[in-house]
């Protein structure tokens, strides 16, 4: 797993007043002068340029950072950070002497997290919510949003529960409709601020070019879903916030997280999904993660998904049937059905992902997303086997 | 010529719409002559010569267990109407929800 | 400590549930029911949890009370999402009313080469004067057509055998599609024909104006050729010429085949499932019997009835669940039909299982002498005498004058299935049909009375099997789901 965050070594020539400043990382000595000023040039050996932002080297690296301006802006990184390429963003704090990647250029989905306040409590929250000030995380995020590149792909935000900036999240989603036109983002969301009819207008009036929300809808027992998300009522805010969300045309994924408290109902859920929400653009249906409150509630929590791939099997087959489109995320390939493997999504970031030994020799290897660190440090599934496709013989031998 | 059974149904415990509509249900087995004398209705079921007393009994005995149904139905009925307006009105009022219908004008 | 509660927190009863409206039905000898929502959806319950059920005694905790609130059959505090789901689904239901007549029937012609005993409309002559449709009364029937307000039309051509008529498809299609060029409807044209007469021009014209071709297939040649007398005796193999014709000139699923289900098809399902399986055909319909031409000709039906064909349809169906548990994916279209208003809000448009009835409606006829009928059953009862559900002429009347007609309104509302005797409490009502057509053959009345019903008696037995394959058997479901989504 990559180190996302981390301290400087050593930290000078920023000015102190800026508590935070975002620098895009570059590799190219040629860079022009404008964009080099707010950029911070990656030291490797070569001459130094003038004219950055911010010089950069590595841990045992450092002298390379002789050759930069005097006077200018320098840092040294931990060999953990040895990663960073052209491209990349780092939010420096000149105070704490620490930096923290928050845009990796070249991976598929970026997550911005917009606060850590949440009305929600979920029993396998891997974000705990906390109830502190922190609106400088949307702040951060509307002076991030002009620095990404055209080509990002796809950006996620989330929380805690991100609508609780109200109409700031909604001119957030303005920003990125107008400065990303060819981004799609993901907005994460317990959908309840929704069921507020004019909040959701205000919503679909961005008219974004590519929006989504995903939504948790835990069972089709409202008491259940309560449960699991520890908030009354919060069920029937939830449906109210899709139905007007649709009513508005607008795009809604329903997410799953299964486990032991999930898992007794989720063929009826996917029948209630399949009877009333038919009109929802994607179901996701997701593994545990072992981080945050999960590890704490993991004796109510864990299952091994082996011991109920065939409830899976029958969940994905009733939506799939009903041509709900459907996806399965951090499952390995071993624990599903073979059924199911086509829904398999290889989910799990490139920061994030990792193999255990039992996986040597596995055919299917290229396809499976792995593992979360934190399941291979503290939980996963006990039946981890390499799977071996049939190989089909080329010739047939025959007999002498 | 058709044998009868006869049936005394206490109008206290079912009413008369009840006893019509389970008798309704069998009129391919016996036809029914109903008279109310007081609080009760008594049921004259006319058989076919064919049926045997056995198969008699067996009706009777299904008569008298759609009677109960059809007091279940007319409980669950009373107590429905009014959210079943409710909700067939709702449901034909304009939603905007299915298909390319245009949204409603609030 | 933990900041967390217990999920007995959050189930909390706070006042007892309420009763949301749904209907009732036994569904077998052993005291289960069926019950069913405003939405169509359905549940079995054991007959004391249904009275529990009612006299609000049910556990806020158990299965059921989570199985029933989940589908709404009850409501209470921590469901109040549930009249605006359960007001979307019925929406859905009745969604496709609006579109109106998407199905028009042309009768180009009685004449016929074929004489099948129970067909009570052909006539074995060279008359085409006076049994072939002409191009005013054509024009005229287009122009009710492109009065529909359907978004899909779809121009059916029947007979008699239709492509002795040949000249006039032609002139109609190109009538239509020129119009069409205006109206831009989504339009498709079906011929029903029994293929003996195709020719490769035809064909052709088939393939250059994407029309589908509709054929007879009984079952086996012995039984097809029996049911189907023509010179030549040889019914099935001009059939089997016919389809490899077809789809070699015209596409692969271009031809769909129908089955006339008669005496001798009901001990034969297995060799007609066969036959069809062996023509590569992806799928077939299990008739029922038919009361019309049969019923007069043979007299026959009252032997058969309802039971007799409920077996042969219970045997095919088994049959070919059976083929795609093998991995045949073989599709029975009837059960496909009822599976779609079963586990889905979507109306699948089949003009025998509607309510409002789908005479009109859904489908209308306009006969080769300018009558217009209600459905194919009306003008066959017309042929035998009964005018009942004429409802009016291409030539004297305007399509107000027909769709206003009283030979109309009368049965559709006389026979609406939520307001009349038993099946208004029915719980298989949302999977039923009104049948005016039938009821007033058989019983002399739109209505009927549904004890006596043969339509009644077999459609029960049709459902209720289906919902105890639904429950017992997983990999029915799994094909079941399937099918209702297609």
């Amino acid at each position: 797993m990559l180190q996302l965050a981390g301290e400087f070594t050593q930290l000078d020539g920023l000015a102190p007043s800026v508590q935070r400043q975002h620098f895009r990382i570059s590799t190219n000595p040629a860079l022009p002068k404008p964009l080099a000023s707010e950029a911070a040039f990656l030291c490797r050996g070569a001459a130094v340029p003038s004219g950055f932002g911010l010089y950069l080297a590595h841990e045992g690296d450092q002298e390379v950072l002789e050759g930069a301006p005097t006077g200018s802006p320098k840092g040294v990184l931990p060999i953990s950070a040895v990663y960073l390429c052209d491209g990349d963003i780092l939010r420096v704090s000149s105070t704490a002497k620490s930096y923290r990647v928050v845009f990796r250029r070249g991976t598929r989905h970026q997550s911005i997290l917009l606060t850590e306040r949440c009305n929600h409590y979920c029993l396998m929250c891997s974000q705990p919510p906390r109830d502190e000030q922190d609106d400088w995380l949307i702040e951060e995020t509307e002076r991030l949003i002009p620095l990404l590149p055209l080509d990002t792909l796809e950006l996620g935000f989330t929380g805690g529960e991100p609508t609780i900036y109200g109409e700031r999240l909604v001119n957030l989603l303005r920003l990125t409709d107008r400065l990303l036109p060819y981004t799609s983002v993901h907005l994460l969301s317990n959908g309840r601020r929704f069921a507020d009819r004019k909040f959701a207008e205000a919503y679909a009036a961005v008219q974004h070019h590519d929006l989504m929300v995903g939504i948790p809808v835990y069972s089709d027992d409202p008491g259940r879903h309560n449960y699991v998300v520890q908030a009354e009522g919060a069920f029937d805010e939830t449906i109210a916030g899709i139905l007007n969300l649709k009513l508005l045309r607008q795009r809604v994924e329903i997410r799953v997280v299964v486990h032991a408290q999930t898992i007794d109902r989720l063929p009826t859920l996917a029948e209630f999904i399949a009877r009333n929400l038919l009109f929802v653009d994607h179901v996701a249906l997701m593994g545990l993660e072992i981080t945050g409150f999960t590890r704490g509630n993991l004796k109510k929590l864990w299952i091994d998904p082996y011991d109920y791939k065939q409830i899976m099997e029958e969940a994905v087959e009733i939506l799939a049937a009903y041509r709900v489109p459907v996806k399965v995320y951090n499952h390995q390939l071993c624990v599903v059905t073979p059924q199911v493997r086509e829904f398999c999504v290889q989910s799990i970031s490139d920061w994030k992902n990792e193999y255990l030994p039992e996986c040597t020799g596995c055919d299917l290897r290229a396809q499976c997303g792995g593992f979360f660190s934190s399941q291979v440090k503290y939980r996963h599934s006990d039946h981890i086997t390499a799977q071996r496709l049939i190989p089909v013989p080329l010739a047939v031998e025959t007999a002498p | 010529m058709p044998k009868t059974r006869a049936l005394t149904v206490d109008l206290a415990v079912y009413s008369l719409d009840c006893v019509k509509r389970s008798a309704y249900r069998f009129t391919d087995r016996f036809a029914l002559d109903l008279k109310v004398e007081g609080n009760a209705a008594i049921c004259t079921l006319s058989f076919d010569a064919t049926a045997s007393d056995q198969v008699k009994d067996i009706v009777v005995a299904s008569f008298q267990k759609e009677l109960l149904d059809q007091d279940l139905r007319a409980t669950i009925r009373a107590e429905t109407k009014d959210v079943r307006n409710l909700i067939l009105a709702h449901a034909f009022s304009r939603t905007g929800l299915i298909g390319d219908e245009p949204l409603p004008v609030d | 400590m933990s900041r967390f509660q217990s999920i007995e927190f959050y189930q909390r009863p706070t006042t007892t549930y309420q009763l949301l409206p749904f209907r009732f039905t036994p569904l077998n000898e052993r005291g289960e029911y069926v019950v069913t929502n405003l939405a169509g959806e359905h549940l079995v319950l054991p007959g004391d949890r249904l009275r529990a059920l009612v006299r609000h005694e049910l556990p806020h905790t158990s299965s059921e009370y989570l199985g029933l609130r989940a589908r709404h059959f009850l409501c209470d505090d921590s469901s109040k999402s549930t009249p605006d789901l359960l007001a979307l689904k019925i929406r859905s239901r009745y969604r496709r009313l609006a579109e109106f007549t998407g199905l028009h029937i042309f009768v180009v012609t009685l004449r016929c080469e074929h004489s099948c005993p129970y067909c009570q409309v052909s006539r074995q002559t060279g008359d085409t004067e006076a049994f072939d449709m002409s191009r005013t009364t054509a024009d005229k029937a287009l122009e009710f057509v492109f009065r529909s307000p359907s978004p899909a039309i779809k121009i059916e051509f029947q007979g008699g055998e239709s492509l002795l008529n040949f000249s006039l498809i032609r002139y109609i299609v190109e009538r239509a599609e020129a119009i069409n060029h205006q109206a831009k409807r989504n339009l498709q044209f079906v011929i029903a024909t029994n293929l003996a007469v195709v020719t490769e021009e035809m064909l052709a014209f088939c393939r250059d104006h994407r029309i589908n071709l509709s054929t007879s297939l009984d079952g086996p040649e012995d039984l097809h050729n029996k049911n189907r007398p023509r010179p030549g005796k040889n019914s099935y193999q001009r059939a089997l010429d016919g389809i490899e014709r077809a789809r070699r000139i015209v596409g692969r699923d271009s031809v769909s085949a129908l089955m006339t289900t008669t005496a001798g098809s009901l001990d034969r399902v297995r060799e007609i499932i066969d036959t069809y399986v062996g023509l590569g055909f992806t799928g077939m319909f299990l008739r029922p019997l038919s009361p019309y031409g049969f019923a007069v000709k043979t007299n026959a039906i009252a032997a058969y009835g309802a039971d007799r064909w409920v077996k042969f349809y219970k045997e095919g169906l088994d049959y070919i669940l059976s083929l795609n548990n093998a991995g045949i994916p073989f599709r029975e279209f009837y059960t496909s039909v009822i599976l779609k208003k079963m586990l889905t809000s979507d109306d699948p448009g089949f003009v025998d299982l509607m309510s409002p009835a789908g005479i009109a409606i859904k489908g209308i006829v306009y006969n080769y002498d300018g009558a217009v009928y209600a459905s194919d059953e009306s003008r066959m009862l017309a042929e035998m005498g009964d005018q009942t559900f004429r409802l009016g002429s291409l030539a004297n009347d305007s399509y107000e004058d027909v769709f206003l007609s009283d030979a109309l309104l009368n049965p559709l509302e006389e026979s609406f299935a939520g307001s009349v005797p038993m099946c208004d409490e029915c719980a298989f009502e949302p999977y039923c049909g009104a049948e005016p057509v039938f009821h007033h053959t058989v019983q002399g009345d739109f209505v009927g009375r549904k004890a006596e019903s043969s339509f009644c008696r077999r459609s029960m037995a049709v459902f209720r099997h289906l919902i105890e394959l639904l429950r017992s058997d997983p990999d029915a479901k799994r094909i079941f789901l399937r099918w209702a989504n297609r």
